[in-house]
């Protein structure tokens, strides 16, 4: 059988085009393009559940709203660190501050956690504050009256010297009293509502990772009563202080006209038209009870389409296209780099103009992916790209504790916001890195050293997001590993190869079999030509994969016979062009894939798709084209790329 | 923990589900509001990879009837429905054409929409907002499992718009509080007369906002504002009309089993068969009590990593060993007995047919007018290929049940030759009252011979 008889069982055109597109990794001819650049299409973009549970917290936010990227940055007494943003916290919150006396240990023990003496047993550790040389904690203890005490490296129990409420300890001394009453509520409230626990789940086209797609965000039944009721939740909240939130006289009429240009304008992220302002306010007014009239309205503008639509429609530019206008522009910014509505400077440039030309976004986009919100929204991209979320329900047969899958899922999204933000922020480091960031549950269920105060520590030889416990277990079956879905993973989320649907017939995974390893299971694969078609672009692949076992531990055997994890990543830059890459290693996978002019092109590719919501009929790396010619003009660095996005035609320009 | 809805908050829910009774000017009727000779109700009920279909080596169909029309044996895998083979309709020769044929997402984008690539509204959609548009609830869309792992949108089948999936309700404590909790907004909650009205002028407000909106974009987007328009109309429709006016003992008090669910196992396999019996329940309920006419619930997804051999108490069930649906349906190119993925997938596929057979169970035991609720239905099985192991489109795998107010005969094996279940859908549309003449982009009209009149 030919080469050219197995690719075409493939699907794979093996015939090369006339003129010649250029060469990547080792020689390897690039993938042909007939035209580069697309625009968006005009579309109104849903909010997914994360961007409304963060829209209406920031709508309604009455913290400092203070960047920040641990709540110590913020008023601790009041405020968490949301999102990288100071919010007030939720009601039920308990927060302890001891300043500093030289102690190497302090920790919370009170009735809340049965007084135990030691971390060890219970005690609740306190973290310490170089900056403002202070223990502190903050703890969700809930509604009533809490007794608790400090203890000082694990031998001295203190009553908190900050704190002038006290009970009798029983002992001749005293316990310190913390009073927490959620009774009553008020504005400060609403960042506590999980606002959208009845929403249904955001629906993922196929090959689209992302939660955010555009078409596929359609208000059901369910999500229409779903928003209603969380609509009418916050207006029950927000109407408790009435004269907090409007700044003014909520009984004058011109108070509620006010309140209606700024809250309603801030929630539909642009000025409301005259006669918006006429319908609100004569429902409004309509009402014999002020309050409940601004009830009505607060749950109107939050059920509004002008609310759970963003607005990507543009104003015609005259020769059939559309160009996103000011607000929408600074709107869809916001959520490409924050996940949530823009702040008040974003607002201002929006109205001053500032975002009419290249050089003024260019200026906003650097403000927002500096700003601790974009780590946020980076983590999420990354899990979502690389479709670890189902990390956190994948069955095993073996033990995966909840607190193992909940750190893996964090380490991709604390990984890759630190590549970008903190370290080299170029692309290959993501596969080549011989670090991770993992807690201290990880990093002993990879059987690591114990990671510093900034989680960062020596990987072992896992090579970047490719060796990652989320990747390993989502791309394994509850028994054994696949190699299958580890080399597809690398074809279609690394490559954006796709490989097409399996023959009708395929084989089923071959049979767990003690006295062989998987790779001898899967073995069929090369032995049949008519597998091999395909499977000559997956297994040897997903092979590199193998010393990482189906909960993403390290394992040198298997079935006591030592692992292969060597294998051959052939033709990364264009399927059909029968070109041979073999590597020894995992390292070997990464660094061959972080030299792939393949992998630039997917990663643009990727990151369009979240920008835009929208996949294009053409050929996404034609169509992305533009932006990976950003990533090669910048050293590969992902900054320039991610800082690139709002200025670019297929972002601002629609057709 | 029970459920609050199951237990502190049942009486509040009598309450407010016996005053709506009373007052419901729009649906007091509903059970009867079919026209006469119009089925009262469909559900589609879906499950994942298949059946043991002709083999790749051509042995015959384990699922497929032989005989006559009227004097025909059930075969292997449909035998749990031997207590209902009066009242089922079995297919042979139906296709799905040849479009993607092989291929699992294909099959399912077109499974009811009967459009290549999803193409179309789905037929449980289409019936929503046509035969199902005066009910409290016009669709009752509930999963099991079927997000699992985030699953993409062409593992959902239902499409309320060309091209674009639903995912379903996966919880039946939350699908059960959305039902029969949320209706206290209607307006005999104790509240009296300011929170009914509240709610409808949110309502009509937003609706201004969308019609003005869609006046400005001149055709785009309006699908996704046409659809937004319809669900609030459905919502205007519950707080109108308030209750489902169902007369039974059990809409006086509804309930649900889910004391087997928490959030921590709602995606374990080993729940999934009880999620499915809390579903199944949960549908029965609501229609009994005329929330709804047009039910689907799909069973975990295509392509599904469902690790079957947890369900306890099954004959495939396996502690020691994982056998995915998925994993069986590849069993090979014979029917091979001994063969560990054969003898599942067999098994498994006889267990599909058994919770379809528990859902008539529960249809056939309420009585309706002057026979059963089942009487009156129409239940069609479904799943997204013909045979797991070569995936074809062709002699799909359907069974009707239910005689749609006696629209249907039942009892009967049919025969087609490639006959394309567009017209399927035609037939089950027209018996829900619905003047079909076709649906998708390969019907030619209803099914010859399915219903009458």
């Amino acid at each position: 059988m030919t080469w050219l008889l197995l690719l075409s069982a493939c699907g794979i055109s093996s015939v090369p085009k006339e003129e010649s597109p250029g060469t990547g990794i080792g020689g390897e001819e690039l993938w042909s393009c007939d035209s580069t650049g697309t625009h968006a299409p005009r579309q109104l973009r849903l909010l997914n559940r994360r961007e409304y549970q963060s829209t209406v917290r920031d709508l309604f936010g009455l913290g400092t709203g203070a960047s920040c990227s641990s709540d110590t940055d913020c008023n601790l007494e009041t405020e968490s660190c949301t999102a990288g943003r100071c919010s007030a916290d939720p009601c039920g919150t308990g927060t302890f501050v001891l300043p500093d006396a030289g102690y190497g240990s302090v920790h919370v023990a009170g009735a809340f956690n049965g007084w135990p003496g030691t971390v060890a047993a219970g005690g609740w550790a306190m973290a310490y504050d170089a900056t403002g040389d202070r223990w502190w904690l903050k703890a969700e203890l809930g509604e009533g009256s809490w007794q608790y005490k400090y203890v000082l490296d694990e031998s001295t129990w203190i009553a908190d010297p900050t704190n002038p409420n006290q009970a009798d300890d029983g002992y001749g001394g005293y316990n310190s009293l913390l009073t927490l009453s959620c009774s009553g509520g008020g504005l400060d409230d609403i960042a506590g509502l999980d606002l959208t626990a009845a929403f249904p789940v955001e629906s993922r086209p196929q090959h689209f990772a992302f939660d955010n797609n555009a078409a596929a965000g359609l208000v059901s039944a369910t999500l229409a009563e779903a928003q209603l009721d969380a609509a009418e939740e916050v207006a029950g909240l927000a109407v408790l202080e009435l004269e907090r939130l409007t700044g003014c006289n909520p009984s004058d009429d011109s108070c509620a006209e006010a309140f209606i240009r700024d809250f309603g304008g801030r929630a539909w992220r642009r000025p409301l038209t005259e006669s918006q302002v006429q319908r609100l306010l004569d429902l409004l007014l309509g009402e014999s009870d002020r309050t409940e009239g601004f009830s009505l309205v607060i749950q109107a503008v939050l059920s509004s389409p002008y609310f759970v639509y963003r607005s990507e429609l543009g104003v015609a530019r005259g020769d059939g296209s559309y160009a996103l206008d000011a607000w929408e522009q600074a709107a869809a910014m916001s959520y490409f780099y924050w996940g949530t509505m823009p702040d008040a400077e974003l607002f201002s440039a929006a109205a001053a103009g500032d975002l009419a030309d290249s050089a003024g976004i260019r200026s906003e986009a650097e403000r927002l992916l500096a700003d601790p919100r974009a780590r946020g929204t980076l983590a999420t991209f990354a899990q979502q790209w690389l479709g670890v979320e189902a990390v956190l329900t994948t069955q095993k047969s073996e033990d995966f504790p909840d607190e193992v899958r909940k750190a893996m899922l964090a380490e991709v999204g604390d990984f890759y916001t630190h590549v970008v933000l903190d370290s080299s922020g170029r692309l290959p480091e993501l596969y080549t890195a011989d670090y991770t960031l993992a807690n201290p549950t990880l990093a002993a269920w990879y059987g690591l050293e114990t990671p510093g105060s900034d989680g960062v520590i020596s990987n072992g030889d896992r090579a970047g997001i490719l060796g990652m416990g989320a990747v390993a277990a989502t791309y394994a079956h509850s028994d054994q590993t696949a190699p299958i879905r580890r080399g597809l993973f690398v074809r279609e989320a690394l490559l954006c190869q796709s490989l097409g649907t399996p023959p009708a017939n395929a084989a089923s995974v071959p049979t767990v079999d003690p006295s062989a390893t998987t790779r001898e299971r899967f073995s069929q694969h090369s032995s049949d030509p008519f597998c091999a078609s395909c499977h000559q672009y997956i297994d040897e692949v997903g092979f590199g994969m193998e010393r990482l076992d189906t909960v993403g531990q390290w394992r040198e055997e298997e079935n006591s016979f030592p692992v292969d994890a060597s294998g051959n990543i052939n033709d990364i830059e264009k399927l059909g062009n029968r070109m041979d890459h073999p590597y020894q290693s995992l390292p070997e996978l990464g660094e061959l894939l972080s030299a792939s002019e393949r992998v630039n092109a997917c990663f643009s590719v990727q990151v369009m798709r979240y920008a835009l919501g929208w996949d294009p009929e053409e050929d996404p790396l034609c169509a992305f084209d533009p932006q990976r010619q950003v990533l090669l003009e910048n050293d590969l660095d992902m900054r320039q790329l991610l800082l690139s996005v709002p200025s670019s035609n297929a972002f601002r320009i629609r057709e | 923990m029970p459920h609050p809805f199951l237990s502190t908050s049942r009486r509040g829910l009598l309450k407010g589900l016996g005053g709506l009774a009373l007052g419901a000017p729009l649906f007091s009727a509903l059970r009867g509001q079919a026209a006469n000779g119009q089925a009262e109700r469909v559900i589609f009920f879906y499950f994942p990879d298949g059946v043991v279909g002709p083999s790749q080596n051509g042995e015959a169909s384990l699922w497929h009837c032989t005989g006559s029309e009227s004097n025909f044996q059930l075969s292997e895998t449909l035998g749990g429905l031997s207590n209902h083979k009066d009242r089922c309709v079995f297919f042979n020769g139906l296709s799905m054409g040849a479009t993607d044929s092989g291929s699992h997402p294909g099959g399912a984008k077109k499974l009811l929409t009967a459009a290549d690539y999803g193409n179309n509204e789905s037929i449980d959609q289409y019936l929503a907002r046509t035969a199902g548009w005066s009910s409290p609830w016009r669709h009752l869309l509930l999963g099991v499992q079927a997000n699992y792992n985030n699953a993409s949108g062409d593992k959902h089948i239902s499409y309320p718009v060309a091209g674009s999936s639903l995912p379903p309700q996966d919880d039946p404590r939350q699908a059960f509080a959305d039902i029969f909790g949320s209706y206290n907004h209607g307006s005999v909650d104790s509240g009296g007369e300011a929170a009914p009205s509240a709610r409808g002028k949110v309502i009509g407000a937003v609706k201004e906002d969308l019609l003005e909106l869609r006046g400005q974009l001149g055709g785009v987007e309006k699908d996704k504002l046409d659809y937004h328009v319809s669900s609030l109309e459905e919502l205007e429709n519950r707080l109108g009309g308030g209750g489902g006016g169902g007369t039974a003992a059990s809409c006086g008090d509804p309930a649900i089993d889910t004391s087997a669910i928490n959030d921590g196992n709602l995606y374990d396999a080993g729940t999934f068969p009880a999620i499915l019996r809390a579903q199944t329940d949960l549908m029965v309920l609501a229609m009994e009590c005329g929330i709804t006419r047009v039910g689907t619930i799909q069973c975990a997804s295509h392509t599904s990593e469902l690790l079957m051999s947890r369900f306890a108490g099954t004959d495939f069930y396996d502690p020691n060993y994982d056998m995915r649906s998925h994993q069986a349906s590849h069993y090979g190119a014979s029917h091979n007995r001994s063969s560990r993925e054969f003898s599942a997938y067999l098994a498994q596929r006889k267990w599909w047919v058994q919770q379809y057979a528990y859902l008539l169970d529960q249809l056939a035991s309420r009585p309706e007018g002057d026979g059963t609720m089942l009487d009156h239905s129409i239940v069609v099985l479904v799943t997204e290929v013909c045979d797991g192991n070569t995936h074809l489109h062709d002699n799909m795998p359907f069974v009707l049940a239910g005689g749609a107010s006696g629209r249907i005969r039942t009892g009967r094996l049919l025969q087609y030759s490639g006959d394309r279940h567009g017209n399927l859908w035609v037939s089950v549309g027209r018996a829900m009252g619905q003047d079909m003449g076709y649906f998708g982009d390969s019907s030619s009209g209803p099914l010859w011979g399915l219903v009458d009149g």
